[in-house]
């Protein structure tokens, strides 16, 4: 039944050049809602990184979250995204990030750890023909026996869902340490004892380039569900634009949550 | 009364509470408290919140509370004023309590 679902829709691929922070956080809202207008085909969305960047939660406080010093030292750019969950520490190349935006219809009736598990049950499968074995770790995050892999965002847009996720690549976790604050409290109920650990390289685990991981999870939607190679359009663009640098590049907006 | 910067103020310094929600995320308050009352909360954290301003009705339900409103009492506040559509995942009522009596308690002791 659920990959019944899938196939309900004409998905398309989004998978552009390098693009800056606050345009990526733009391009999820304008995308999802277009979708949610049904002027826009389900997408799905694999993020290129122009410049590194700590990518907070709506709901996160950022001097509770963010060394600025650290983010400062490194030149790392701070954004707030739409979605809640935790910081993200990202330089190009040692994160997959990517997104799906697809109708509410996709996962009517499901709970939220449903939806969650269902929307990323296909890149499970990618993982498993890489040699990963990794499962769905509720609330929102993809782990393997070697720690976890990804954490995943889902928030509900009008008449559409838009669900994405960040795997760690090759993370250097030294300096995400230096620039973001991970609290004790959170990590209390993990059966880990180090930070390092929770951002488990997928490099490591596959031996394969980035490239070659995006490509095969890519491979592997398609199979599953269908997927027709698409961009975003001029308009879509524009109004990205726009809005990355209206709200997600103003600090009223980054630090909406001081 | 406290000094801050050079000027006499009633607030007291702001706590800081956290409590990680067993099966949830971690739930973040900061408290700014007046006299007998809580004149400021702030919570944030990694959970899941729609519609997104149900994050100041929370703040707005808490802020003005007595500062010995127990757990229950707090929740209960959370809960009267989060607006009727709100959707929470990883966060309840009763966990932004716990942060909230945690900020309040540790800002006491500060």
């Amino acid at each position: 039944m659920s990959e019944a679902r899938w196939r309900e829709f004409d998905w398309r691929l989004i998978h552009a050049g390098p693009q800056p922070p606050a345009l990526h956080m733009a391009l999820d809202e304008v995308i999802t809602d277009e979708v949610a207008a049904g002027r826009r085909p389900p997408t799905l969305r694999v993020w290129e990184w122009a410049s590194p960047a700590v990518v907070i939660g709506r709901f996160q406080s950022l001097r509770n979250e963010v060394d600025p010093e650290g983010a400062a030292r490194h030149d790392i750019e701070v954004v707030r995204r739409v979605t809640g969950g935790g910081a993200m520490f990202i330089e190009p190349g040692n994160t997959i990030t990517y997104s799906l935006s697809a109708p509410e219809s996709l996962v009517a009736g499901m709970s939220f750890e449903q939806s969650y598990a269902f929307m990323d049950a296909w890149v499970l499968a990618a993982l498993r023909t890489l040699g990963i074995e990794a499962w769905y770790q509720p609330l929102n995050d993809i782990a393997s026996h070697a720690g976890k892999i990804a954490g995943a965002a889902q928030m509900r847009r009008g008449k559409a869902v838009l669900h994405h996720v960040t795997m760690a690549y090759d993370i250097d976790a030294a300096k995400m340490l230096e620039v973001l604050r991970i609290g004790r409290e959170k990590l209390s109920d993990k059966a880990i004892q180090s930070a390092n650990k929770r951002v488990d390289p997928l490099r490591s685990q596959t031996g394969l380039p980035r490239g070659e991981v995006i490509a095969r999870m890519i491979d592997t939607f398609r199979s599953a569900h269908g997927l027709a190679d698409d961009a975003a359009s001029a308009d879509e663009l524009a109004r990205a634009e726009a809005l990355a640098r209206t709200k997600f590049a103003t600090p009223a907006w980054t630090a909406i949550v001081p | 009364m406290a000094n801050v910067n050079g000027v006499e103020c009633n607030a007291a310094m702001p706590g800081h509470g956290e409590y990680k929600m067993p099966g949830g995320k971690l739930v973040v308050a900061d408290v700014e408290i007046a006299g007998d009352r809580l004149a400021r909360v702030a919570v944030s954290g990694d959970f899941f919140l729609e519609p997104d301003s149900a994050l100041d009705a929370i703040n707005a339900a808490l802020t003005g509370l007595p500062r010995h409103s127990d757990a229950e009492a707090l929740a209960a506040a959370v809960q009267a004023g989060l607006p009727p559509d709100t959707l929470m995942y990883g966060i309840a009522p009763e966990a932004v309590a716990v942060a909230v009596r945690r900020a309040i308690d540790g800002g006491a002791e500060a």
